[in-house]
C-alpha cells in the first residue's frame, strides 16, 4: 500500500479510533503462569462440573470443534495447575448443539438438575442462546456464553441477566466492522449486493452493514439481494444474479461449510475480478477449513473478534503464547471459537479466585457473579471487558483482507490490511434504550447509528 | 376392560400420581415432556394403528398447537392456560379439518407423502414469515407469564421454577389421563370399530354401506386435535417454539415412538412416547454419535420386535399363557 | 441477455444432478416397492468418496486422469448400496410398507454418523477437477466447462438409462418384475437378483450424481438429508417409478428453483412443496406415474 493511499485510509478511520494494523500492549493474562496469590480459607477438593453445548457434527462443526479444542486447553492448563484455586480440577460434559434447540433446552436442565454442574459454557447458534439463557436464569446457573452473539439474548430474550454472560463480541458489530472495512479498503463502493443465510444472523449482517455503509460512504445503494437457505450447498444461480446486478461490493454472511462452497463457486464465475468482496466470517471457522485456492484481498471476517494473527505476536505475547500452546495440542491455528472458549475458563477462574481473596472458602455464585461484572481480563485477543450492566463481552473488533503468505497451508490476513476498531465506536452505550423502549428497531445499535452518526459528505 | 386391567391402570396413575414427590424436579419434568408426547402418540395412533394410514406429516398439528399458544401469548396477552388450550384446540381442529379434506382421498404411500409435504409447507410459511413467528428464532412462552386454573395459580419468584414443574405436571398429568380415557373410548366405540373395519378390508366396508372417506376425514379431525393438545402442553415446558418443531424429523420421531411401543395396540404409542423420551435425552446426553445410537435402535426394532415393546410383551405374555394352560390340560 | 443462458445453463446442470438421483429413487420404487428414505445419503457418500480419492491422488495424476475417480465413486456406492441391501432391506420385503420407510429411516441416521466417523467434520472438496477444465465465455461471462461436460453425462445417462431399461433383455426383466413381482415369478425370473441389482443401480445413480457435483460444491455433513426432500419433491411430480417423470420433474423443479431465486426469493421452498402438493392432489401418481 502506498503511503498517500495509507495515510487517506487512516484519516478516514480516525473518527473510529480505529486503526490500520495496529499494534497492541503487552500485559501477563491467560495462561501465563504468572505468581498467583495464595488461595484463603478451606476449598474442597471435589471437582468442579463445567457443562459446554457446541456443535459437534454437522456443517457448524467447523466453527464447534475449535470452540471445543478452546476448551479443553484451558482445562488442561487450569488442571495443571491443580484446578481452580488449586484444588478443584475442571470436569466438562460435552453435547452436541446439532440435536436442536429443544434437545438443548433439556440437556441444559439435565446437566444443572441431574449431573449438577456448576458452570455452563459454549453455544455457537444465535437460535440457542436466546433459548437457553432464560434456562439459565430459570435454573439460576452460571452461564458464560462462548458466542451465540445475537443482540435479541440481552435486548429481548434476558433483558436483565444475572446468571448470563457472554464474553463475545455481540452481532451487530460484525455487520458494522464489515462496513468500515470495506469503506476503509474501497472508499468508491456505491453498489451493494448482498448474500446472507436466511435466517437471523444473515438479516442482523444486512442491515448493520448497509445501515453502516451508508453513513460512512455516499450514495449507496443496495441493487441486489440473495437469501439461500442455511446449510445450502449450491449457490450458482445466486452467484449469477449477482454478477447481473454489477455491484461495486458484495456483503457476504456465510460461514463454515457454506461459505466454502461459495468461493469456489465464485471463483469460477469470475465474481473476485469483478467486484469487492466483504464478508463477516469467511475466516470463522477452523482456519485450515479454507483452501489455498481462495483469492486475496478478500475482507475475511472474524465475527469481530478474533484471528489468531492479530495483535502480532512480537507485540502481544500473551497471543503468540497461546498460539504456540494451541498449535502444540491440536496441530492447528486456533478461531475466534477458540479463543472465546479459552478465555470464558480463565475468566471464569479469575472472578472465583478474586471472590476467595476477599471471602475465601470456595465462593458463592452471587460473589462470582460480582466478580464477572465489570471484570476486565487480558486475553488473546486484547483487553476483554464483561459490562456490568448487560453481561456483555466487549472487546475491539477487528477484520482484514485475505492473503496467502509463505509459512501457512491456508490464507491469512495482510497484516497491513488489518482493521482494528475500538468497541465503543460500534455498540450501542450503556443505558441506549432497548428495542420495544421508545424505538421499533430490530438492535439498540441500529437505532444508536441513525440517531447518532453523520452521513458521509459527498465525495 | 377386565378387572385386572383396571387395576393395572389404577395402579400406574397412582405412581405417576407420586412421581413429583418420589424423584426430583428434573425427573418430573422428563416425565412431563413424555406425557405430552403419549398424547401426541395417542393421537398419531388412532391414524395408523386402528385406520391403516401412516401419516409423515403429524409434526403440523404439534406446531400448530405450539404456535397458537406462542402467538396468542405473543400478540393478544393472554396467559391463561385454559384459554391457550381453547385456542390451540380450534386451530389444530380446523388444520385437521382442511388437509384431512386434502389428505384422507389417498392411501398408503400418497397419504404419507402428502402428509409430509403438507407438514413441509407450513414448516416454510413459519420459516419465512419470521415478522410474525419469529423465523428461526422463534417466540418465547415463559412459564413466568403462564396462569393455570383460570388464574389461580401463577409462577412469580425466585423459585419458581421448581413450583411450575410440580403443578405444571399435575396438570398434564390430569389431562394425560382424560385424553387416554376419551381414546380408549373412541377406539372401542362403534366408529373405533368401524375405523378397525376400514383398515382391515376397506372393499368389503365400502361394500357394507360405510362411507370411508367420512369416517377416515374423522379419525384425521381427532388425531389432529389430540396432537394439537400435545403441542399446546409442551410449548411452556420448552419455553420456545421454533420451526424445528414443524420440521419433517419430528414427524418421523412420532411414527418412531407408536413403533417403538406397538402401534397394533393401544397401551403402545404410549410406553413407546415415554421410553423415546428418555432415550433420546440420554443418547444426546453419553454420545455425540446420538444419530447412530437411535438409527441402531430403530432397525433393531423394526428388524426384531416389530410388534413393538408392548406388542412383544403381550405375545411373550400370551404365549405363557397358553404354556401354562398346556401343562394343565 | 446472457445472465439468462446462463441461468439456464445452470438449471440444467442442477437438472442432471437431480435427475440421477430421483431416477435411482424411482428405479427402487418401481422394482422393488420401497421407498429408500436413505437415498440421499448414497448421494452424499458418492460426493464423499469421490472429494476424498480425489483429495488422496491428487499430487500423483494429472487433473485429466482424476476424472476416473468419479465413476469410479459411484461403483463403490452402488457396491455399498448391494451390501445393505442384502443385510438390511432383504428382510423387509414382504413386510408392510411402514416397516420398510422406518427401517431406511433407521438407515439415514446411521449413515449420517458413519460419514462423519470416517470423514470428520472438514468440508471435503474437490475442484482441481473443474479448475483443470477452464471456462468458457458466453456472451462475456465466463462459465466453467465442467458444468458443460456435466450436463452431457445427464444426457448420456438418461439416454443410457432408458436404453438400459427399454431396449436391454435385463431392462425386460426389470420392467416385468416392477409390472407384476408374482407373475415374474412365476414365469421363472430370479426376482431376488433383480431386486438386489435394481437396489444397486438406485445406489449407483445417486453416487454418480453425488460425485458429479462435488467438484463444483463441497461434501458437507447433512448434504444427505438435505437432498432427500428434493428428490422426493421430484418423483411426486414427476411419478414414483417413472424414469421419464424424474427427468420431467427434475427439468420442473430445478427451473423453478432457478426462477424463484431470480425473481422472488422468499417463496423459493413454499414454491416447491406447494407444487408437489399440488400435483398430488390432483394426479396423485404424478405426471407419469402408474398406478401401483
Amino acid at each position: 500500500m502506498d503511503k498517500e493511499k495509507l495515510e487517506e485510509r487512516r484519516g478516514f478511520l480516525k473518527q473510529f479510533g480505529a486503526t490500520l494494523g495496529a499494534a497492541g500492549l503487552g500485559a501477563a493474562g491467560v495462561g501465563s503462569a504468572h505468581a498467583q496469590a495464595k488461595p484463603k480459607g478451606n476449598i474442597p477438593d471435589r471437582p468442579v462440573k463445567v457443562g459446554h453445548i457446541t456443535f459437534l457434527t454437522g456443517p457448524a462443526e467447523l466453527l464447534g470443534g475449535p470452540g471445543q479444542r478452546g476448551h479443553i486447553l484451558a482445562q488442561e492448563e487450569i488442571n495443571a495447575q491443580g484446578g481452580l484455586l488449586g484444588k478443584r480440577k475442571i470436569e466438562t460434559i460435552f453435547a452436541d448443539e446439532a440435536a436442536g434447540t429443544d434437545a438443548n433446552v433439556k440437556e441444559l436442565r439435565r446437566m444443572k438438575l441431574s449431573e449438577n454442574i456448576g458452570l455452563f459454557t459454549g453455544v455457537i447458534s444465535s437460535g440457542n442462546t436466546p433459548a437457553l439463557g432464560p434456562v439459565a436464569e430459570e435454573l439460576k446457573l452460571l452461564t458464560l456464553f462462548n458466542d451465540g452473539c445475537t443482540d435479541f439474548l440481552f435486548d429481548k430474550a434476558v433483558p436483565n441477566p444475572k446468571y448470563t454472560f457472554r464474553v463475545t463480541n455481540i452481532q451487530s458489530a460484525d455487520g458494522i466492522t464489515a462496513a468500515i472495512g470495506a469503506a476503509t479498503h474501497w472508499p468508491k463502493a456505491r453498489r451493494v449486493a448482498s448474500i446472507q443465510p436466511d435466517y437471523s444472523y444473515g438479516r442482523n449482517v444486512f442491515e448493520h452493514f448497509v445501515l453502516a455503509l451508508g453513513k460512512l460512504l455516499p450514495g449507496t445503494e443496495v441493487v441486489s439481494e440473495s437469501w439461500p437457505k442455511l446449510f445450502s450447498t449450491d449457490f450458482t444461480p445466486h452467484i449469477t444474479k449477482i454478477l447481473a446486478a454489477k455491484p461495486d461490493v458484495l456483503v457476504v454472511g456465510l460461514w463454515g461449510g457454506d461459505y466454502v462452497a461459495f468461493y469456489k463457486q465464485a471463483l469460477r464465475y469470475g465474481l473476485f475480478d469483478k467486484m469487492k468482496v466483504a464478508t463477516t466470517l469467511a475466516f470463522g471457522g477452523s482456519p485450515q477449513a479454507i483452501g489455498k485456492d481462495h483469492p486475496d484481498g478478500v475482507l475475511a471476517g472474524v465475527h469481530a473478534n478474533y484471528h489468531f494473527l492479530y495483535p502480532s505476536a512480537e507485540r502481544w505475547p500473551i497471543n503468540k503464547s497461546f498460539v504456540e500452546r494451541y498449535h502444540k495440542r491440536w496441530k492447528e491455528y486456533p478461531s475466534f471459537e477458540a479463543d472465546g472458549a479459552y478465555v470464558a475458563l480463565y475468566l471464569y477462574k479469575q472472578a472465583v479466585e478474586k471472590a476467595n481473596q476477599l471471602l475465601g472458602g470456595w465462593p458463592e455464585d452471587e460473589a462470582i457473579i460480582a466478580m464477572l461484572e465489570g471484570a476486565g481480563i487480558n486475553s488473546p485477543a486484547g483487553y476483554l471487558y464483561i459490562r456490568a450492566d448487560n453481561h456483555q463481552g466487549y472487546k475491539d473488533a477487528v477484520t482484514g483482507l485475505s492473503k496467502r503468505l509463505p509459512g501457512y497451508d491456508f490464507p491469512v490476513w495482510d497484516p497491513a490490511s488489518i482493521v482494528s476498531i475500538p468497541i465503543r465506536s460500534i455498540t450501542a452505550p450503556p443505558n441506549w434504550p432497548k428495542p420495544g423502549q421508545g424505538h421499533n428497531e430490530s438492535t439498540a445499535a441500529a437505532d444508536w447509528i441513525k440517531k447518532t452518526w453523520p452521513a458521509a459528505r459527498s465525495a | 376392560m377386565s378387572r385386572r386391567a383396571a387395576a393395572l391402570v389404577a395402579g400406574v396413575v397412582i405412581v405417576l400420581a407420586l412421581v413429583p414427590v418420589v424423584l426430583g424436579t428434573y425427573q418430573t419434568q422428563l416425565l412431563t415432556y413424555g406425557l405430552t408426547l403419549a398424547i401426541a402418540a395417542l393421537g398419531f395412533n388412532l391414524l395408523l394403528g386402528y385406520t391403516g394410514l401412516l401419516s409423515f406429516g403429524h409434526s403440523a398439528f404439534l406446531g400448530t398447537g405450539a404456535y397458537t399458544v406462542a402467538l396468542m401469548m405473543r400478540y393478544l396477552g393472554v396467559s391463561s392456560l385454559e384459554l391457550f388450550i381453547l385456542g390451540g384446540v380450534v386451530s389444530s381442529a380446523a388444520l385437521a379439518a382442511l388437509l384431512g379434506v386434502v389428505c384422507v382421498r389417498h392411501t398408503r404411500i400418497f397419504f404419507a407423502i402428502l402428509t409430509l409435504a403438507l407438514s413441509q409447507v407450513l414448516w416454510t410459511l413459519a420459516y419465512k414469515f419470521f415478522w410474525i413467528t419469529g423465523g428461526t428464532d422463534g417466540l418465547r412462552v415463559p412459564f413466568s407469564q403462564l396462569t393455570l386454573l383460570g388464574g389461580l395459580i401463577n409462577f412469580p419468584g425466585a423459585d419458581a421454577f421448581a413450583r411450575f414443574i410440580t403443578y405444571y405436571y399435575y396438570y398434564v398429568l390430569v389431562l394425560f389421563c382424560v385424553c387416554t380415557a376419551l381414546m380408549w373410548l373412541i377406539v372401542n366405540s362403534p366408529f373405533g370399530k368401524t375405523l378397525q373395519a376400514i383398515r382391515d378390508n376397506e372393499t368389503r366396508a365400502r361394500f357394507l354401506g360405510v362411507r370411508i372417506w367420512r369416517y377416515r376425514w374423522l379419525a384425521f379431525l381427532v388425531s389432529g386435535i389430540f396432537t394439537g393438545l400435545a403441542g399446546i402442553l409442551w410449548v411452556p415446558l420448552n419455553g420456545l417454539v421454533t420451526p424445528d418443531v414443524l420440521y419433517w424429523p419430528q414427524s418421523g420421531k412420532i411414527v418412531f415412538f407408536a413403533v417403538l411401543g406397538g402401534f397394533r395396540n393401544f397401551a403402545g404409542p404410549i410406553v413407546g412416547a415415554v421410553i423415546f423420551n428418555y432415550l433420546e435425552v440420554y443418547a444426546v446426553a453419553v454420545t455425540q454419535y446420538w444419530q447412530i445410537t437411535l438409527g441402531v435402535i430403530l432397525i433393531v426394532l423394526v428388524t426384531f420386535l416389530p410388534a413393538g415393546i408392548v406388542g412383544t410383551a403381550e405375545r411373550l405374555r400370551a404365549r405363557l399363557k397358553k404354556k401354562r394352560a398346556e401343562q394343565f390340560s | 441477455m446472457e445472465i439468462v443462458a446462463l441461468q439456464i445453463l445452470n438449471s440444467l446442470f442442477y437438472a442432471a444432478v437431480l435427475f440421477l438421483i430421483a431416477a435411482g429413487l424411482s428405479l427402487i420404487f418401481g422394482v422393488m416397492g420401497i421407498v429408500n428414505m436413505a437415498h440421499g445419503m448414497f448421494y452424499a457418500l458418492g460426493a464423499y468418496v469421490a472429494a476424498w480419492s480425489v483429495g488422496v491422488a491428487g499430487s500423483a495424476l494429472a487433473p485429466a486422469a482424476l476424472f476416473i475417480f468419479l465413476p469410479l465413486a459411484a461403483v463403490a456406492v452402488g457396491v455399498i448400496g448391494l451390501a445393505i441391501e442384502s443385510t438390511l432391506i432383504r428382510p423387509f420385503y414382504r413386510r408392510p410398507e411402514e416397516y420398510q420407510l422406518l427401517v431406511t429411516f433407521g438407515l439415514l441416521l446411521v449413515l449420517e454418523d458413519v460419514i462423519r466417523l470416517v470423514w470428520g467434520g472438514t468440508p471435503l472438496t474437490a475442484s482441481a477437477l473443474v479448475d483443470s477444465l477452464g471456462l468458457v465465455q458466453i456472451g462475456g461471462l465466463p462459465y466453467p466447462v465442467y458444468n458443460i461436460l456435466m450436463i452431457g453425462v445427464g444426457v448420456i445417462a438418461a439416454a443410457g438409462i432408458w436404453a438400459f431399461v427399454y431396449r436391454t433383455k435385463f431392462g425386460v426383466l426389470l420392467r416385468a418384475t416392477a409390472q407384476d413381482r408374482r407373475m415374474a415369478a412365476a414365469l421363472g425370473i430370479d426376482v431376488g437378483r433383480i431386486y438386489v441389482l435394481a437396489f444397486g443401480l438406485g445406489c449407483f445413480m445417486a453416487g454418480l450424481a453425488g460425485a458429479i457435483v462435488v467438484p463444483t460444491q463441497a461434501a458437507v455433513l447433512g448434504m444427505g438429508v438435505e437432498v432427500l426432500v428434493i428428490a422426493f419433491v421430484v418423483v411426486v411430480i414427476g411419478g414414483l417409478g417413472s424414469l421419464e417423470g424424474a427427468l420431467v420433474g427434475a427439468l420442473i423443479v430445478s427451473a423453478l428453483r432457478t426462477i424463484t431465486i431470480q425473481f422472488w426469493e422468499e417463496i423459493e421452498l413454499a414454491a416447491l412443496y406447494l407444487i408437489a402438493a399440488i400435483v398430488l392432489l390432483i394426479r396423485p401418481t404424478g405426471l407419469f406415474g402408474r398406478k401401483t
